[in-house]
């Protein structure tokens, strides 16, 4: 109740309703908007729901179909008038039964004189209106027998002889009453076909009184036929002995004819239905069996009967087991409630066991005039449809796998460039959720020019069709740079017309970087490679002086070569990284004499490759001329290599010495050649410090000081 | 080549193999080389110093590059060319500026410093 709007009732709201609440009739109040905001307790009772539902309800539901479009109408035209109006017709209530209701509806005014709806009172005429039936049905029943244009009457004797005939029963049989009446008899008119069936029953009526009322054919003096309906009682002299037959004769032909035609258009429609496949099947609800159509057998894979029926238990027990109940509950719902239902279930086969689905359509078709409740059902098999149907949602499945699980990006688009789905792998790559995506541009997602390449190709797509391929900068939500390579296609409608966008986008930031890595890479062993031949064009250079005797000018070429490509071997190692000076140290040294001969003493230093080339080069310089002249042109020579990490006012320092002993006496040379050079301007150079040689008697001294090479640590 | 006899060269060369090399090459030439210098700070003092009539820059200096060398000759009216094994320019200087390619030959050199010499 507390639903009910704040709206004055016309007398106070609480005696109101307990007037209302007390009639016996059905009481409802209506709102402008035609809703309804009270109905009263035998409103509720009818329908039998509860009060809110009551409020609710539809009442267009339960009209009979014969009164609804006379009622619908009156009442539209009713409540346009803002008067007073009267309905009359059959509703179902609650029971499922027709009652015939006499409503009233008048219209209610607030106190300034506006209209505010309709109070409405509805009373039950069932009662009165069967009777009224029943009396119009009797007067039109006598009204036929009186009319001498509707009925025909014919009196014969108990042989059959003519004796009495009407103008209507001449008319009807096709025979004038002069011929009729001058010894014809009724079995001469009669039908040959007919007779077999009317003898036994003109006779029985003879005999013991029994009336009987059959439908026969009358051949016409013309030859024509014509369908009667007589309707046939004896009678008697007073003292009871029966003297002759009299009949009432009604012209049916036109019915016949009519029913023949139904007969043949229900016959079409059972044809044009089984075409379809679709199998029709009746119930009598009170012996739960009916006809089958002929495919209804089949389709549940039972043998055809001659008396094609059916029952409702062969029906249930050909359900799958699992199916079993719901089916039984929606018939039963519609038997009961006369509720309709559409299922679709399985069934197994009677004759091969195998399963098929069904979709089923019934309804309860209630006559309202006593006769029993029917039930009508059709059903047709959807198995092909169902396989399909699961195929298409496996297919489906399939497709929403892949579009979910894939590492590619996976986007369509509206013409209008707004995003309609994304998967995953977009949403983990660009950053932002799938909400902020979906129904925003694809212009919000990358730079102006970025969007001017994209509306480029898909301009392209537009005019000439097929497919895209790009690579596009997008903006991740972190302001990071995605470089995606998109392939994109238009998808087409039925006609051809471009209806969406669907895209494919792969992640190349990483193969980009790779690219651009490798490229770099590329250009940097160029560079080596240029750089190392033009180092060794200057060790040509300076070992093929014109002073020098060619073998003497191969070998040295040949050693510098080798120097050149031992230290080569060791940055190639380190992959051009830092590398040990201790290592360059000793790798020079290596050809020139055996390790004993060398005594190596420092920390562990790490060097730059090109000062490690640098180092190489001037040690070979060394061991070479140590080797011609020095310490090791005696086997007793010996070579020590010194460094030690200096400190000279907090900045650190390299302090390395190269001193042989053991060796002849040292003489100074007179000039100073390549290794000179490349020991005393080439390290320092590279070092940018000090290289002194001294050229000591008893042995060659080698100082250097140097800023600690960069990468020494 | 008597025609760059006299003619004083800066030559910036970080590797001291190669920059003797070019220094061998000059001295041929009749050339007088200024330098060498190995680095990046060195060059750009002997730039600013003067004392020479052209120049020649390794472009790329123990990972640095010779840019900033060429900028204050070029501010200062002195012509130069580039050395490099590989690669273009240095963005800022077009085709007036001659690219002398790794390993050298003596006649490209000497081509670049006739185009290059007042």
């Amino acid at each position: 109740m507390t639903d009910a709007p704040a709206e004055p009732l016309p007398v106070g709201e609480d005696e109101f309703r307990m007037i209302a609440d007390s009639a016996p009739v059905a009481v409802w109040v209506t709102r402008l908007d035609r809703k309804r905001s009270f109905v009263n307790r035998a409103y509720v009772a009818f329908l039998g729901v509860s009060y809110q539902e009551a409020l609710d309800f539809d009442w267009r539901r339960i009209i009979h179909p014969d009164d609804a479009a006379q009622v619908l109408a009156q009442s539209v035209a009713g409540e346009a008038s803002l008067g007073t109006f009267e309905l009359e017709g059959r509703y179902r209530n609650v029971h499922g039964e027709w009652r015939w209701l006499h409503s009233t509806s008048q219209p209610r005014r607030d106190a300034q004189g506006h209209h505010i709806g309709f109070i409405g009172v509805a009373h039950d005429v069932t009662e009165a209106k069967t009777a009224e039936l029943a009396l119009r049905e009797r007067e039109a029943q006598l009204s036929a027998f009186i009319s001498q244009t509707t009925a025909g009457f014919a009196q014969v004797d108990i042989e059959g002889r003519f004796t009495l005939v009407n103008d209507r029963f001449c008319e009807i049989a096709g025979w004038s009453r002069d011929a009729l009446m001058g010894g014809m008899t009724m079995q001469q008119i009669t039908h040959p076909d007919d007779l077999a069936r009317n003898l036994p029953l003109f006779e029985k009526v003879v005999r013991d009184g029994t009336p009987y009322t059959h439908e026969k054919r009358y051949v016409r003096k013309d030859g024509g036929v014509v369908w009667v309906n007589n309707s046939v009682a004896v009678i008697r002299r007073p003292t009871g002995e029966p003297f002759g037959v009299l009949s009432v004769t009604l012209d049916v032909t036109q019915r016949r004819a009519d029913e023949d035609a139904l007969r043949k258009s229900e016959e079409t429609l059972r044809l044009a239905t089984e075409a379809a496949g679709m199998a029709t099947w009746e119930l009598d609800l009170d012996t739960m069996e009916g006809a089958w159509s002929p495919n209804r057998f089949d389709l549940l894979g039972m043998p055809h009967r001659p008396d094609p029926r059916g029952s409702f238990d062969e029906w249930i027990a050909r359900a799958h087991p699992d199916d079993r109940a719901m089916v039984r509950e929606a018939a039963m719902r519609c038997f009961t409630a006369g509720e309709p239902y559409a299922i679709t279930y399985r069934i197994v086969r009677a004759e091969d066991g195998a399963e098929r689905w069904l979709q089923s359509h019934g309804s309860r078709i209630d006559y309202g005039d006593g006769r029993p409740s029917r039930f009508v059902g059709v059903s047709f098999d959807v198995t092909d449809r169902k396989r399909a149907e699961q195929e298409l949602r496996e297919s489906e499945a399939r497709f929403r796998t892949i579009f979910e699980q894939a590492n590619d990006f996976l986007i369509t688009t509206t013409l209008d460039n707004r995003v309609t789905s994304v998967n995953p792998a977009v949403v983990e790559a660009i950053g932002y959720r799938e909400d902020e995506i979906l129904g925003r541009s694809i212009r919000d997602f990358m730079d102006e020019d970025q969007f001017a390449i994209g509306m480029d190709a898909f301009n392209r797509k537009l005019q000439h069709g097929g497919s895209t391929r790009l690579t596009l900068k997008l903006r991740a939500k972190d302001g990071r740079e995605l470089i995606w390579e998109v392939n994109s296609r238009l998808n087409l409608d039925a006609q051809g017309r471009p209806v969406a966008l669907h895209a494919i986008g792969r992640d190349m930031t990483e193969a980009k970087r790779a690219e651009a890595h490798l490229r770099l890479l590329i250009d940097e062993l160029n560079h080596r490679v240029k750089n190392t031949l033009a180092i060794v064009q200057g060790i040509a250079r300076q070992s093929f002086k014109d002073d020098v005797p060619p073998p003497r000018a191969r070998a040295a070429f040949e050693g510098r070569l080798a120097a050149l490509s031992e230290a080569h071997n060791l940055l190639t190692r380190e992959h051009w990284g830092l590398v040990s000076m201790r290592r360059i140290i000793e790798d020079a040294l290596r050809p020139h004499g055996e390790p004993s001969r060398f005594a190596l003493d420092g920390p562990d230093l790490s060097i730059q490759p090109k000062t490690a080339i640098s180092l190489a080069l001037a040690i070979h310089e060394l061991a070479t001329n140590a080797v011609k002249h020095g310490a090791l042109s005696r086997p007793e020579g010996r070579i020590a290599v010194h460094w030690r990490r200096a400190h000279v006012g907090g900045v650190a320092r390299l302090a390395l010495r190269w001193e042989e002993a053991g060796g002849p006496p040292v003489v100074a040379p007179t000039r100073r050649g390549f290794g000179t050079r490349m020991i005393e301007r080439g390290l320092a150079a590279e070092l940018g410090g000090t290289v002194r040689i001294e050229f000591r008697p008893d042995g060659l001294v080698c100082i250097v000081d140097a800023p600690l090479p960069e990468g020494a640590a | 080549m008597s025609g760059l006899r006299g003619l004083r060269v800066l030559v910036v060369e970080d590797e001291p193999v190669v920059a003797m090399y070019l220094e061998d090459l000059l001295e041929a030439l009749g050339c007088e080389t200024i330098g060498p210098a190995s680095r990046l700070a060195d060059g750009l003092a002997l730039a600013e110093g003067g004392g020479f009539d052209v120049a020649i820059l390794d472009i790329n200096l123990s990972g640095e590059r010779s840019t900033p060398i060429a900028e204050a000759l070029r501010a200062r009216g002195l012509p130069f060319a580039f050395a490099s094994g590989y690669g273009a320019p240095p963005e800022g200087f077009g085709k007036n500026v001659p690219m002398i390619e790794k390993p050298y030959r003596e006649a490209q050199l000497a081509d670049a410093l006739a185009r290059l010499r007042p």
